[in-house]
């Protein structure tokens, strides 16, 4: 059967994080919170609107869309590391009727339903403590964007994971790479702010296509043909990169 | 019989490195197979490349006909394998662990559900089916991943040092259960313990630097490599002279002493008597014959020199 190590796979991990559903809901609602709560609260006497949308509106998709992208990189880096370097439940699985896709693929599917799940709880709680409202008919689209962007980033953190042997690099590359990334994509201030050289750099970023998509998507239905271009091109790179990289690692 | 594997001229090299060297083989269905070497010989490699995990560079290996080399799918659907290290799932309980392998073998749930059971009956684990493997000693952790090898009924069970680490009743345990196996599938077994393969397998192969040394069965190799006729002999006085007084005799071929004991090897059966007679009477505290020991074979062949 086609894909029958990935659904295993994505069976194993859904019996875990259904163990563990609660703490890790209150775990990944905290952070974006607080950054709700720092800028959407706390600069809302400074910055009153950008572009006409009020400034707690104006990051409300993006943390959404943090939440679910991050979750789908960690699920898919710490999850691989841990599964190579720690338990080795890597080396069982190779030594079953399965290929290195269904490994790649059922992690990706982990790291898109745990990204949903956890977007999913941080949009809730933003929806009861603020007016962030939006048509349903915009969902789709949205969808479709965090869809493509959850791919990317799964496949970033198996790529990362199969990589680092130790856990501190794991971090190292969230902290230099990823987080400054998503912060260089607008979630907190309109890419209009960067200088007007920069700026077709910027929108070039698949982070950026991303959040930017992403938000305008939420708001006015309409994601934007370049970044849907954009993120419709590298998911599938990033895609094929996590299979060729994966494969050769565990061959040495 | 037919061979249940076959390996013909299997080669891995690392760089300038030959760990595997044009090794050919042919074990028949329902042997219990043990492959012996010290650390570096080549035998985790054999096993990788024999469990498709990695690929030769020269060579090729068929298990029950088929290539691991171009058929590595049905290689992995026919084979169970238990690792050296318990990487056995701690986020799943015994039962999941097993269930997940299952799932794996595209085995349906309606042809599981029992076969499982009776695996962790038949394991001695049916009563912690439901606890994490954490929390299980390392017998019973062992145990569980033998079973987990089972639950698709393979034809062919890598065991790589399977009782590594364990107590000798857990040892002795897992004996019994490879023995209740033996009948069902060919068994590939890789132990340090030459005890281990003395008392399970039907043949042996002893491997260094990559290559096959010597080939047949314990009581075969014993009696084709392990001198004969070795005393234990310890006397109650004037050790240090009884030393010097034994290495000329020239019937004496190997000599070694431990305060009043020593380890002789004879040349024959008749060279007792002399030994004998160059003892004072009532100097004798003890003699007696020493079995030839698989040990002393391996020993024999690879060294006594400890590798890395």
């Amino acid at each position: 059967m086609m894909l029958r190590g990935a659904t295993a796979i994505f069976w194993r991990d859904l019996i875990v994080l259904r163990r563990s559903l609660l703490s890790e809901l209150l775990a990944v609602v905290a952070s974006p919170l607080t950054l709700y709560l720092a800028f959407g609260f706390g600069l809302k006497g400074y910055i009153s609107s950008v572009d006409g949308v009020p400034y707690a509106i104006f990051i409300a998709p993006g943390l959404i869309s943090m939440t679910a992208v991050l979750a789908a990189f960690e699920e898919g880096a710490w999850s691989m590391w841990f599964h190579r370097r720690v338990q080795k439940t890597i080396e069982e699985y190779r030594v079953t009727p399965i290929t290195v896709y269904d490994i790649v693929v059922g992690k990706l599917f982990s790291g898109f339903f745990q990204g949903g799940i956890k977007g999913v709880a941080v949009a809730i709680i933003i929806f009861i403590l603020t007016p962030f409202r939006f048509p349903l008919a915009h969902l789709f689209i949205y969808l479709l964007f965090i869809g493509l962007g959850a791919m990317i980033f799964s496949c970033l953190g198996t790529i990362c994971g199969t990589l680092m042997d130790k856990p501190e690099a794991l971090g190292r590359i969230q902290t230099v790479v990823i987080m400054p990334l998503i912060f260089m994509s607008g979630i907190f201030f309109p890419l209009s702010s960067y200088p007007p050289a920069v700026l077709p750099y910027i929108r070039l970023l698949p982070t950026t296509a991303l959040f930017e998509g992403a938000r305008l998507a939420l708001l006015s239905g309409r994601g934007g043909i370049l970044p849907l271009a954009i993120l419709t091109v590298t998911a599938p790179i990033m895609f094929a990169l996590a299979v060729v990289v994966f494969n050769k690692k565990i061959e040495e | 019989m037919p061979s249940a594997l076959s390996l013909q001229g299997l080669t891995k090299r690392y760089g300038t490195l030959t760990a595997v060297d044009r090794f050919s083989l042919e074990v028949e269905r329902g042997t219990v197979f043990g492959l012996l070497g010290p650390n570096g010989a080549g035998k985790t490699t054999l096993i990788k490349m024999l469990t498709t995990t990695m690929r030769p560079t020269e060579g090729d290996a068929y298990i029950e006909g088929r290539s691991v080399v171009s058929a590595g799918r049905r290689v992995r659907e026919l084979i169970g394998v238990v690792p050296q290290e318990n990487n056995l799932d701690r986020y799943l309980t015994a039962r999941e662990n097993l269930v997940l392998h299952a799932r794996m073998h595209g085995i349906p749930s309606r042809d599981y559900v029992r076969s499982i059971d009776e695996l962790l009956e038949l394991t001695g684990l049916a009563g912690r089916r439901n606890d994490f493997p954490d929390t299980f000693s390392g017998g019973m952790q062992r145990r569980l991943v033998v079973a987990r090898a089972l639950v698709h009924k393979p034809r062919l069970l890598f065991l790589d040092e399977p009782t590594t680490g364990l107590d000798p009743q857990s040892r002795r345990a897992l004996w019994e259960h490879i023995r209740t196996l033996r009948s069902e599938m060919t068994i590939f077994l890789t132990t340090h313990y030459m005890d281990e393969a003395d008392s399970l397998c039907d043949r042996i192969v002893i491997m260094d630097h990559g290559k096959a040394l010597v080939d047949g069965s314990a009581t075969e190799l014993k009696s084709q490599f392990a001198p004969p006729h070795i005393y234990e002999l310890e006397v109650k006085r004037d050790a240090e002279r009884y030393e010097e007084l034994f290495r000329a005799l020239p019937v004496v071929t190997s000599l070694e002493r431990d305060k009043e004991a020593f380890r002789i090897v004879l040349k024959d059966e008749e060279s007792l008597k002399l030994l004998l007679d160059s003892i004072r009477s009532g100097d004798i505290r003890k003699i007696c014959t020493v079995e030839p020991s698989l040990e002393q074979v391996f020993l024999d062949l690879t060294g006594k020199a400890v590798r890395e």
